[in-house]
């Protein structure tokens, strides 16, 4: 729609369409980086642009430009009204129009991430931005986050634990916090990252990369966090009601 | 019936249109030095200059939307003549990209709707405010109403982020408005067609999205 302005039309889920990749999580526990690092391992064989979601700021969208990771232009920063969370969720509206701005103007892209206003535990992507989400916590954040759980924690495509080296520096235990990840995920992945581990670069690209495979074959199908842990019943093999 | 809920879907922010980036110019308003007790006048200054420009705009789109929906271009240009800001420009079409997305969805073969096609360019803000009111069936009146309540309530909110006010105090800013929206309604609803659409400027809030515009600081689009 719209064509000779660039007014573009609300394209439809599905392989059409680029892979649109959210990144959420608290303040401070890597996203930029995890998205320069995505790009960086990326962008040989993927064509990406970026979405930025600053709170105060352009910082982040400013920080993946000099990383040199992409074209300048392809990274944009949207403005949120201070509602970050809002911003993925009850009303994606000024997130949409950017990613549909830059599916226009770099078609044809096969990867757009969003990254999230650092935000709080409770903060996940809307489907209808997002065809997948990563969900990042790190070490530095405390030992116990990932066991406590909530819907990105628990229920993102995928969980990464990052800053993996920091943890003899901050007393947790990386291993530990991993399996309690994996504990309260029911089998979705969890990715232990460190920048200075190569091999956990390489399979945090190699999951997006497939990720990006399965949405081009029509094979992905998102699914939704949800904002509430989900009413779960423990199955009931050990005892009985009454 | 959805006349009457379609005035307070467009006036609440929880409507999905992306609102809520936006702060109707306070955010670099206060960044030039204006104080929190000039948010009142602050208000009232935009209701009577740029408030009624957009009113009038949102009636004549409405009217246009349901009379001869082909003509939409015709109050698009001059409310583009009238918008010399290229910032506030781009937030108008955020704004109206907003409307136009929602009015997609809910009302793809109204032909007013249909008619945003032929902008050739992102609809303006009051022009999509006047095409979502006709499909809603509201009045020209209400669509008025709506567009200034919208421009207070947009300053208000954001000032609860930017500011040390009480919630309650930024409520009483929109009450004491109501007889400025009202005469300006009655303004905007004189207005005749595109050609007759008003042309007052608000100079500094014009220069303030200009600064704006280069600020690496800011929480809101506009």
């Amino acid at each position: 729609m719209f064509p000779e302005s660039g007014f573009p039309e609300a394209s439809a889920p599905g392989p059409a369409r680029p892979l649109r990749l959210g990144v959420a999580g608290p303040v401070g526990t890597g996203k930029s980086t995890i998205i320069a690092t995505l790009c960086r391992g990326l962008s040989a064989q993927l064509e990406i642009a970026v979405v930025t979601n600053d709170i105060y700021t352009d910082e982040d969208a400013r920080q993946l430009r000099a990383a040199g990771v992409l074209p300048v232009e392809r990274i944009r920063a949207v403005e949120t009204g201070a509602c970050p969370h809002t911003a993925i969720r009850d009303d994606v509206t000024a997130n949409l129009l950017a990613v549909e701005d830059l599916e226009r103007d770099f078609a044809p892209l096969d990867l757009v991430i969003v990254e999230s206003g650092g935000d709080n535990l409770t903060a996940t992507f809307s489907p209808a931005l997002v065809d997948a989400q990563i969900f990042c916590l790190d070490v530095a954040g405390g030992g116990d986050v990932a066991r406590k759980g909530g819907p990105g924690i628990e229920r993102a495509d995928l969980l990464v634990i990052n800053k993996t080296d920091l943890a003899p520096y901050v007393g947790v235990d990386a291993e530990q916090m991993v399996t309690d990840a994996g504990a309260v995920r029911d089998g979705l992945p969890v990715l232990p990252v460190s920048q200075h581990d190569q091999a956990s670069v390489d399979a945090l690209c190699a999951w997006v990369s497939a990720l990006a495979v399965a949405h081009q074959q029509g094979q992905h199908v998102p699914q939704d966090p949800g904002p509430m842990a989900p009413h779960f019943h423990a199955p009931d093999h050990d005892h009985a009601h009454g | 019936m959805s006349a009457e809920l379609g005035a307070l879907l467009l006036t609440d922010g929880r409507l999905p249109t992306g609102g809520h980036a936006h702060s109707a110019g306070l955010e670099p308003a206060l960044a030039a030095g204006l104080r929190a007790d000039q948010v009142p006048a602050y208000i009232d200054a935009r209701l009577r200059t740029v408030g009624l420009v957009e009113a009038a705009a949102a009636v004549v789109a409405l009217r246009i939307a349901v009379d001869a929906p082909a003509r939409l271009g015709d109050v698009q240009a001059e409310l583009m003549a009238r918008t010399p800001s290229a910032p506030l420009r781009h937030a108008s079409e955020l704004l109206g990209r907003g409307l136009a997305r929602l009015a997609l969805r809910l009302w793809p073969d109204h032909a007013a709707v249909a008619a945003l096609h032929g902008l050739g360019q992102p609809p303006l803000r009051p022009v999509a405010l006047g095409v979502v009111g006709a499909a809603l069936g509201m009045s020209a009146a209400a669509i008025a109403r709506a567009s200034l309540y919208d421009d207070a309530q947009t300053v208000a909110a954001a000032s609860l982020k930017l500011l040390p006010v009480d919630p309650a105090d930024a409520t009483g800013w929109l009450l004491a408005s109501a007889s400025t929206i009202e005469a300006v309604v009655s303004r905007a609803l004189a207005t005749t067609g595109p050609d007759d659409l008003p042309a007052l400027t608000a100079p500094m809030v014009e220069l303030w999205s200009l600064d704006h515009h280069h600020s690496t600081r800011r929480i809101f689009v506009s």
